[in-house]
Protein backbone atom coordinates (compact mmCIF):
# COMPACT_ATOMS: atom_id res chain seq x y z
CA UNK A 1 0.00 0.00 0.00
CA UNK A 2 2.88 2.31 0.07
CA UNK A 3 1.97 3.63 -3.47
CA UNK A 4 5.17 4.58 -5.13
CA UNK A 5 3.60 8.03 -6.97
CA UNK A 6 2.96 9.12 -3.52
CA UNK A 7 7.14 9.47 -3.09
CA UNK A 8 7.67 12.32 -4.60
CA UNK A 9 5.58 14.55 -2.19
CA UNK A 10 7.43 14.50 1.09
CA UNK A 11 10.96 14.66 -1.25
CA UNK A 12 9.74 18.01 -2.66
CA UNK A 13 8.90 19.33 0.85
CA UNK A 14 12.02 17.97 2.33
CA UNK A 15 14.39 18.55 -0.01
CA UNK A 16 17.80 17.43 2.24
CA UNK A 17 15.80 14.02 3.63
CA UNK A 18 16.23 14.73 6.88
CA UNK A 19 12.47 14.82 8.20
CA UNK A 20 11.31 12.31 5.93
CA UNK A 21 14.06 10.19 8.12
CA UNK A 22 13.71 11.71 11.25
CA UNK A 23 10.15 10.84 10.95
CA UNK A 24 9.92 7.33 9.99
CA UNK A 25 11.77 7.37 13.71
CA UNK A 26 8.95 8.34 15.23
CA UNK A 27 6.04 7.79 13.27
CA UNK A 28 6.60 4.41 11.52
CA UNK A 29 4.06 2.40 10.33
CA UNK A 30 1.66 5.42 9.20
CA UNK A 31 4.04 7.06 7.32
CA UNK A 32 2.62 4.93 4.13
CA UNK A 33 -0.67 6.46 5.21
CA UNK A 34 0.14 9.89 5.49
CA UNK A 35 1.92 9.72 2.26
CA UNK A 36 -0.96 8.46 0.26
CA UNK A 37 -3.44 11.03 1.80
CA UNK A 38 -1.04 13.82 0.79
CA UNK A 39 0.59 13.09 -2.25
CA UNK A 40 -2.14 13.05 -4.93
CA UNK A 41 -3.55 15.85 -6.33
CA UNK A 42 -4.57 18.52 -8.82
CA UNK A 43 -5.77 21.90 -7.85
CA UNK A 44 -3.17 24.91 -7.87
CA UNK A 45 -3.72 27.21 -4.57
CA UNK A 46 -4.69 30.25 -7.06
CA UNK A 47 -5.77 29.34 -9.94
CA UNK A 48 -5.21 32.36 -12.49
CA UNK A 49 -3.14 34.34 -10.10
CA UNK A 50 0.36 33.07 -11.35
CA UNK A 51 0.18 35.77 -14.08
CA UNK A 52 -0.33 38.80 -12.08
CA UNK A 53 1.95 37.60 -10.14
CA UNK A 54 4.66 37.56 -13.00
CA UNK A 55 3.67 40.83 -13.90
CA UNK A 56 6.31 43.60 -13.92
CA UNK A 57 6.84 44.81 -10.22
CA UNK A 58 4.88 47.41 -8.68
CA UNK A 59 1.62 47.65 -6.82
CA UNK A 60 -0.58 45.18 -8.95
CA UNK A 61 2.09 42.36 -8.31
CA UNK A 62 2.58 43.55 -4.51
CA UNK A 63 -1.38 42.66 -4.53
CA UNK A 64 -0.92 39.39 -5.97
CA UNK A 65 2.18 38.66 -4.31
CA UNK A 66 0.64 39.43 -0.86
CA UNK A 67 -2.60 37.97 -2.05
CA UNK A 68 -0.59 34.79 -2.38
CA UNK A 69 1.09 34.90 0.83
CA UNK A 70 -2.45 34.96 2.34
CA UNK A 71 -3.35 31.90 0.68
CA UNK A 72 -0.79 30.11 1.51
CA UNK A 73 -1.04 31.51 5.37
CA UNK A 74 -5.10 30.55 5.06
CA UNK A 75 -3.49 27.17 3.82
CA UNK A 76 -1.54 27.08 7.48
CA UNK A 77 -4.27 28.52 9.43
CA UNK A 78 -7.00 25.92 8.65
CA UNK A 79 -4.50 22.93 9.08
CA UNK A 80 -3.80 24.20 12.50
CA UNK A 81 -7.26 25.05 13.64
CA UNK A 82 -8.56 22.36 12.35
CA UNK A 83 -6.12 20.00 14.00
CA UNK A 84 -7.26 21.85 17.26
CA UNK A 85 -10.77 21.29 16.88
CA UNK A 86 -10.17 17.68 15.89
CA UNK A 87 -8.40 17.41 19.76
CA UNK A 88 -5.49 16.08 18.03
CA UNK A 89 -3.48 19.21 19.36
CA UNK A 90 -4.67 18.19 23.11
CA UNK A 91 -3.64 14.49 22.53
CA UNK A 92 -0.02 15.51 21.48
CA UNK A 93 1.82 16.24 25.28
CA UNK A 94 2.54 19.42 26.78
CA UNK A 95 5.29 20.64 24.47
CA UNK A 96 3.79 19.83 21.20
CA UNK A 97 0.91 21.32 22.37
CA UNK A 98 2.07 24.40 23.27
CA UNK A 99 4.33 24.50 20.16
CA UNK A 100 1.21 23.47 17.74
CA UNK A 101 -1.63 26.14 19.62
CA UNK A 102 0.98 29.03 19.52
CA UNK A 103 2.07 28.20 15.65
CA UNK A 104 -1.88 27.92 15.11
CA UNK A 105 -2.36 31.36 16.67
CA UNK A 106 0.53 32.71 14.66
CA UNK A 107 -0.97 31.56 11.50
CA UNK A 108 -4.13 33.13 12.03
CA UNK A 109 -2.63 36.36 13.02
CA UNK A 110 -0.86 36.08 9.70
CA UNK A 111 -4.39 36.14 7.93
CA UNK A 112 -5.16 38.78 9.80
CA UNK A 113 -2.42 41.23 9.33
CA UNK A 114 -2.26 40.65 5.44
CA UNK A 115 -6.15 40.94 5.14
CA UNK A 116 -5.70 44.12 6.48
CA UNK A 117 -2.61 45.13 4.50
CA UNK A 118 -4.72 44.42 1.31
CA UNK A 119 -7.73 46.09 2.72
CA UNK A 120 -10.35 45.80 -0.12
CA UNK A 121 -7.96 44.22 -2.50
CA UNK A 122 -7.71 40.82 -0.34
CA UNK A 123 -8.57 37.45 -1.77
CA UNK A 124 -11.44 35.22 -0.57
CA UNK A 125 -10.53 32.39 1.60
CA UNK A 126 -9.96 29.84 -0.60
CA UNK A 127 -11.25 25.71 0.63
CA UNK A 128 -9.38 23.50 2.19
CA UNK A 129 -9.42 19.62 2.70
CA UNK A 130 -6.87 17.88 4.80
CA UNK A 131 -7.62 15.23 4.18
CA UNK A 132 -7.39 13.35 7.16
CA UNK A 133 -3.66 14.75 7.86
CA UNK A 134 -5.33 16.87 11.11
CA UNK A 135 -6.28 13.71 12.72
CA UNK A 136 -3.41 11.90 13.67
CA UNK A 137 -0.58 13.57 15.56
CA UNK A 138 2.53 12.17 13.93
CA UNK A 139 0.98 12.97 9.99
CA UNK A 140 -0.09 16.41 11.48
CA UNK A 141 3.25 17.01 13.15
CA UNK A 142 5.18 16.11 9.74
CA UNK A 143 3.10 18.16 8.27
CA UNK A 144 3.40 20.80 10.11
CA UNK A 145 7.30 20.49 9.85
CA UNK A 146 7.15 20.37 5.78
CA UNK A 147 4.39 23.32 5.69
CA UNK A 148 7.03 25.45 7.85
CA UNK A 149 10.00 24.83 5.92
CA UNK A 150 7.78 25.59 2.57
CA UNK A 151 6.62 28.96 3.98
CA UNK A 152 10.06 29.96 4.64
CA UNK A 153 10.91 29.03 1.07
CA UNK A 154 8.00 30.71 -0.25
CA UNK A 155 8.22 34.34 1.53
CA UNK A 156 12.12 34.25 0.91
CA UNK A 157 11.36 33.70 -2.45
CA UNK A 158 8.95 36.81 -2.91
CA UNK A 159 10.24 38.72 -0.64
CA UNK A 160 13.13 40.57 -2.75
CA UNK A 161 9.96 41.04 -5.78
CA UNK A 162 7.87 42.98 -3.35
CA UNK A 163 8.54 46.89 -4.52
CA UNK A 164 6.48 48.71 -1.92
CA UNK A 165 8.98 49.24 1.45
CA UNK A 166 6.75 49.24 3.43
CA UNK A 167 4.96 46.04 2.64
CA UNK A 168 8.33 44.53 2.40
CA UNK A 169 9.60 45.48 6.07
CA UNK A 170 6.03 43.58 6.86
CA UNK A 171 7.12 40.70 4.83
CA UNK A 172 10.55 40.46 6.37
CA UNK A 173 8.80 40.34 9.94
CA UNK A 174 6.55 37.59 8.83
CA UNK A 175 9.00 35.78 7.34
CA UNK A 176 11.14 35.40 10.14
CA UNK A 177 8.31 34.31 12.56
CA UNK A 178 7.71 31.34 9.82
CA UNK A 179 11.82 30.68 10.04
CA UNK A 180 11.15 30.21 13.78
CA UNK A 181 8.23 27.91 13.65
CA UNK A 182 10.16 25.85 11.17
CA UNK A 183 13.30 25.54 13.35
CA UNK A 184 10.85 24.79 16.48
CA UNK A 185 8.89 22.63 14.80
CA UNK A 186 12.33 20.50 13.42
CA UNK A 187 13.63 20.72 16.90
CA UNK A 188 10.26 18.82 18.07
CA UNK A 189 10.73 16.08 15.73
CA UNK A 190 14.57 16.29 16.89
CA UNK A 191 16.19 17.08 13.29
CA UNK A 192 18.53 19.86 12.95
CA UNK A 193 16.47 23.13 13.11
CA UNK A 194 18.85 24.57 11.08
CA UNK A 195 20.54 22.70 8.34
CA UNK A 196 22.32 25.23 5.90
CA UNK A 197 23.78 28.90 6.44
CA UNK A 198 21.52 30.12 3.85
CA UNK A 199 17.51 29.35 2.94
CA UNK A 200 17.33 28.45 -0.67
CA UNK A 201 14.40 30.38 -2.04
CA UNK A 202 11.45 28.55 -3.60
CA UNK A 203 9.56 30.09 -6.72
CA UNK A 204 5.69 30.55 -6.39
CA UNK A 205 5.48 27.81 -9.53
CA UNK A 206 7.85 25.36 -6.96
CA UNK A 207 5.56 25.86 -4.49
CA UNK A 208 2.17 25.77 -6.19
CA UNK A 209 3.44 22.35 -7.09
CA UNK A 210 4.33 21.02 -3.54
CA UNK A 211 0.71 22.46 -2.51
CA UNK A 212 -0.95 20.27 -5.30
CA UNK A 213 0.90 17.33 -4.73
CA UNK A 214 -0.71 17.66 -1.30
CA UNK A 215 -4.64 18.21 -2.78
CA UNK A 216 -5.06 20.02 0.23
CA UNK A 217 -6.53 23.10 -1.87
CA UNK A 218 -10.17 22.20 -2.34
CA UNK A 219 -12.14 23.16 -5.42
CA UNK A 220 -15.17 23.86 -2.97
CA UNK A 221 -16.54 23.35 0.47
CA UNK A 222 -16.91 19.69 0.87
CA UNK A 223 -20.45 18.39 2.25
CA UNK A 224 -20.53 17.05 5.92
CA UNK A 225 -23.82 15.04 7.07
CA UNK A 226 -24.35 17.75 9.52
CA UNK A 227 -24.99 20.50 6.80
CA UNK A 228 -22.24 22.64 8.57
CA UNK A 229 -18.76 23.42 7.26
CA UNK A 230 -16.40 21.10 9.24
CA UNK A 231 -14.26 24.09 10.55
CA UNK A 232 -13.64 27.61 9.82
CA UNK A 233 -10.03 28.95 10.10
CA UNK B 1 -3.16 49.29 -0.58
CA UNK B 2 -2.57 50.69 2.84
CA UNK B 3 0.21 51.20 4.62
CA UNK B 4 1.33 48.82 7.60
CA UNK B 5 0.57 49.46 10.97
CA UNK B 6 0.81 46.66 13.49
CA UNK B 7 2.39 46.96 16.45
CA UNK B 8 5.38 44.97 16.04
CA UNK B 9 6.02 45.16 12.86
CA UNK B 10 7.65 48.24 12.21
CA UNK B 11 8.09 48.99 16.02
CA UNK B 12 11.54 49.55 17.08
CA UNK B 13 13.14 46.90 19.15
CA UNK B 14 13.89 48.88 22.29
CA UNK B 15 12.98 52.55 22.90
CA UNK B 16 14.50 55.39 24.80
CA UNK B 17 17.79 56.60 24.48
CA UNK B 18 18.91 59.32 21.88
CA UNK B 19 20.71 58.80 19.23
CA UNK B 20 23.53 60.82 19.55
CA UNK B 21 24.04 58.72 22.85
CA UNK B 22 24.21 55.63 20.97
CA UNK B 23 26.65 57.53 18.29
CA UNK B 24 28.68 58.04 20.82
CA UNK B 25 28.80 54.53 22.04
CA UNK B 26 29.14 53.03 18.82
CA UNK B 27 28.01 49.71 17.87
CA UNK B 28 31.25 48.14 18.78
CA UNK B 29 31.30 50.13 21.36
CA UNK B 30 34.82 49.80 23.11
CA UNK B 31 36.21 49.07 19.56
CA UNK B 32 37.98 51.77 17.86
CA UNK B 33 35.89 52.05 14.65
CA UNK B 34 35.77 55.14 14.12
CA UNK B 35 34.57 54.75 10.32
CA UNK B 36 31.67 52.42 11.90
CA UNK B 37 30.45 55.62 13.82
CA UNK B 38 29.94 57.84 10.80
CA UNK B 39 28.71 55.49 8.75
CA UNK B 40 26.08 54.18 11.42
CA UNK B 41 24.81 58.55 11.07
CA UNK B 42 23.87 57.82 7.40
CA UNK B 43 22.47 54.71 7.88
CA UNK B 44 20.12 56.26 10.41
CA UNK B 45 18.86 58.74 8.11
CA UNK B 46 18.41 56.12 4.86
CA UNK B 47 16.47 57.70 1.86
CA UNK B 48 15.58 55.65 -1.03
CA UNK B 49 17.68 52.47 -1.98
CA UNK B 50 20.70 53.14 -3.77
CA UNK B 51 24.38 51.19 -4.29
CA UNK B 52 25.70 53.32 -2.17
CA UNK B 53 22.88 52.75 0.54
CA UNK B 54 23.80 49.42 0.20
CA UNK B 55 27.34 49.63 1.20
CA UNK B 56 26.36 51.07 4.30
CA UNK B 57 23.86 48.81 4.84
CA UNK B 58 25.47 45.51 3.91
CA UNK B 59 28.54 46.96 6.48
CA UNK B 60 26.06 47.79 9.05
CA UNK B 61 25.28 43.40 8.37
CA UNK B 62 28.96 42.44 8.41
CA UNK B 63 29.67 44.10 11.89
CA UNK B 64 26.79 42.02 13.37
CA UNK B 65 27.84 38.92 11.88
CA UNK B 66 31.47 39.52 12.88
CA UNK B 67 29.89 40.07 15.95
CA UNK B 68 28.05 36.60 15.92
CA UNK B 69 31.11 34.98 14.48
CA UNK B 70 33.49 36.04 17.10
CA UNK B 71 31.28 34.80 20.25
CA UNK B 72 30.67 31.54 19.02
CA UNK B 73 34.35 30.68 18.13
CA UNK B 74 35.35 32.73 21.83
CA UNK B 75 32.26 30.14 23.12
CA UNK B 76 33.86 27.20 21.21
CA UNK B 77 37.40 28.02 22.56
CA UNK B 78 36.35 28.92 26.09
CA UNK B 79 34.94 25.09 25.90
CA UNK B 80 32.36 25.68 28.81
CA UNK B 81 29.45 24.21 26.63
CA UNK B 82 28.60 20.98 26.12
CA UNK B 83 25.22 18.60 24.68
CA UNK B 84 22.92 20.55 22.68
CA UNK B 85 24.27 23.94 23.39
CA UNK B 86 27.60 22.89 22.35
CA UNK B 87 26.00 21.39 19.30
CA UNK B 88 24.28 24.98 18.65
CA UNK B 89 27.83 26.81 19.16
CA UNK B 90 29.65 24.58 16.97
CA UNK B 91 26.55 24.77 14.28
CA UNK B 92 25.59 28.58 14.63
CA UNK B 93 29.36 29.63 14.72
CA UNK B 94 29.82 27.87 11.48
CA UNK B 95 27.00 29.52 9.85
CA UNK B 96 28.40 33.14 11.06
CA UNK B 97 31.33 32.64 9.33
CA UNK B 98 29.64 31.53 6.50
CA UNK B 99 27.32 34.77 6.80
CA UNK B 100 30.41 37.13 7.00
CA UNK B 101 32.20 34.94 4.01
CA UNK B 102 29.12 36.15 1.78
CA UNK B 103 28.47 39.66 2.83
CA UNK B 104 32.56 40.61 2.54
CA UNK B 105 32.20 38.63 -1.26
CA UNK B 106 29.18 40.74 -1.68
CA UNK B 107 30.84 44.07 -0.84
CA UNK B 108 34.25 43.36 -2.26
CA UNK B 109 36.75 46.19 -1.37
CA UNK B 110 34.06 48.13 0.53
CA UNK B 111 34.10 45.87 3.11
CA UNK B 112 35.08 46.36 6.40
CA UNK B 113 37.81 44.79 8.51
CA UNK B 114 37.10 42.36 11.25
CA UNK B 115 37.42 44.28 14.70
CA UNK B 116 39.10 42.68 17.79
CA UNK B 117 36.70 42.16 20.13
CA UNK B 118 36.21 41.10 24.15
CA UNK B 119 34.20 38.60 24.29
CA UNK B 120 35.36 36.51 27.63
CA UNK B 121 32.82 37.47 29.91
CA UNK B 122 29.73 36.71 28.00
CA UNK B 123 31.32 33.27 27.17
CA UNK B 124 32.27 32.48 30.36
CA UNK B 125 29.59 30.32 31.78
CA UNK B 126 26.76 28.43 29.70
CA UNK B 127 23.94 30.60 31.53
CA UNK B 128 25.99 33.73 30.24
CA UNK B 129 26.57 32.54 26.71
CA UNK B 130 22.71 31.78 26.43
CA UNK B 131 21.23 35.11 27.53
CA UNK B 132 23.90 36.55 25.31
CA UNK B 133 23.45 34.26 22.44
CA UNK B 134 19.42 35.16 22.80
CA UNK B 135 20.26 38.50 22.44
CA UNK B 136 22.08 38.64 19.99
CA UNK B 137 20.57 36.24 17.11
CA UNK B 138 16.94 38.05 18.38
CA UNK B 139 19.09 41.72 17.81
CA UNK B 140 20.53 40.26 14.53
CA UNK B 141 16.84 39.36 13.17
CA UNK B 142 15.12 42.29 14.02
CA UNK B 143 18.42 44.65 12.27
CA UNK B 144 17.37 42.78 9.49
CA UNK B 145 13.90 43.17 9.74
CA UNK B 146 14.83 46.79 10.34
CA UNK B 147 17.58 47.49 7.11
CA UNK B 148 15.98 44.74 4.82
CA UNK B 149 13.59 47.05 2.95
CA UNK B 150 16.03 49.90 2.66
CA UNK B 151 17.86 48.04 0.08
CA UNK B 152 17.57 47.60 -3.74
CA UNK B 153 15.83 44.52 -4.94
CA UNK B 154 19.80 43.09 -5.55
CA UNK B 155 20.81 43.69 -2.09
CA UNK B 156 17.48 42.02 -0.75
CA UNK B 157 18.23 38.74 -2.42
CA UNK B 158 21.35 38.50 -1.50
CA UNK B 159 20.62 38.81 2.20
CA UNK B 160 17.29 37.29 2.38
CA UNK B 161 18.44 33.76 2.49
CA UNK B 162 20.63 34.38 5.25
CA UNK B 163 17.65 36.90 7.61
CA UNK B 164 15.39 33.27 7.36
CA UNK B 165 18.51 31.23 8.66
CA UNK B 166 19.07 34.28 11.91
CA UNK B 167 15.45 33.61 12.96
CA UNK B 168 15.97 29.80 12.74
CA UNK B 169 18.92 30.43 14.97
CA UNK B 170 17.03 32.55 17.48
CA UNK B 171 13.86 30.14 17.56
CA UNK B 172 16.68 27.21 18.28
CA UNK B 173 18.38 28.50 20.89
CA UNK B 174 15.39 30.18 22.82
CA UNK B 175 13.67 26.47 22.37
CA UNK B 176 17.31 25.57 24.61
CA UNK B 177 16.84 28.46 26.94
CA UNK B 178 12.66 26.95 27.21
CA UNK B 179 11.76 30.26 26.57
CA UNK B 180 9.19 30.98 23.24
CA UNK B 181 11.18 30.49 20.64
CA UNK B 182 8.76 32.50 18.41
CA UNK B 183 7.18 35.32 21.10
CA UNK B 184 5.43 36.90 18.48
CA UNK B 185 3.44 36.58 14.93
CA UNK B 186 5.19 39.67 13.88
CA UNK B 187 9.21 39.71 14.43
CA UNK B 188 9.60 43.83 15.57
CA UNK B 189 12.23 45.69 13.46
CA UNK B 190 14.81 47.37 15.64
CA UNK B 191 16.46 50.87 14.61
CA UNK B 192 19.99 51.07 14.55
CA UNK B 193 20.34 52.84 18.03
CA UNK B 194 17.71 49.99 18.86
CA UNK B 195 19.90 47.50 17.63
CA UNK B 196 23.12 48.74 20.04
CA UNK B 197 21.29 49.24 22.95
CA UNK B 198 20.11 45.74 23.03
CA UNK B 199 23.71 44.92 22.53
CA UNK B 200 25.14 46.95 25.35
CA UNK B 201 22.71 46.22 27.54
CA UNK B 202 23.27 42.18 26.72
CA UNK B 203 26.98 43.13 27.92
CA UNK B 204 28.37 42.12 24.13
CA UNK B 205 29.24 45.45 23.63
CA UNK B 206 30.03 48.68 26.00
CA UNK B 207 29.64 52.33 25.54
CA UNK B 208 31.87 55.21 26.17
CA UNK B 209 35.49 54.42 25.14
Amino acid sequence: MDDIRSRPTLAQLDADGAIEEALDAVAGSSRGQFLRSAALGSAALLAGLSDTVAAAPGPKRDTAILNYALAFEYLQAGFYTEAESLGTIRAMGVERERWARTLGAHERAHVRILKDVLGRRAAGKPFFDYRGVTEDPDDFTRTAVAMEDLTVALLGGQAPRVSDRSLRAAFFSLLTVEARHAAWARRIVRVEPVVSAFDAPKTLAQVDRVIRSTRFRARRPKKEGRGSPRFTG
Amino acid sequence: MREVRHPGVIESVSEGRSRRYFVAGGLLGGVALAGALTGLGRLAAAQGPSREQDERILNFMLRLEYLQSAFYAEAESQGVLDGELAEFARVVGEHERRHVARLRELLGDAAESEPELDLEEVTSTPDAFVEAAVALEDTGVSAFIGQGSNLTVEGVAAVTPLVSVEARHAAWILAIAGRDPAPAPADPAASVAGVQSALEQAGLTTSGS
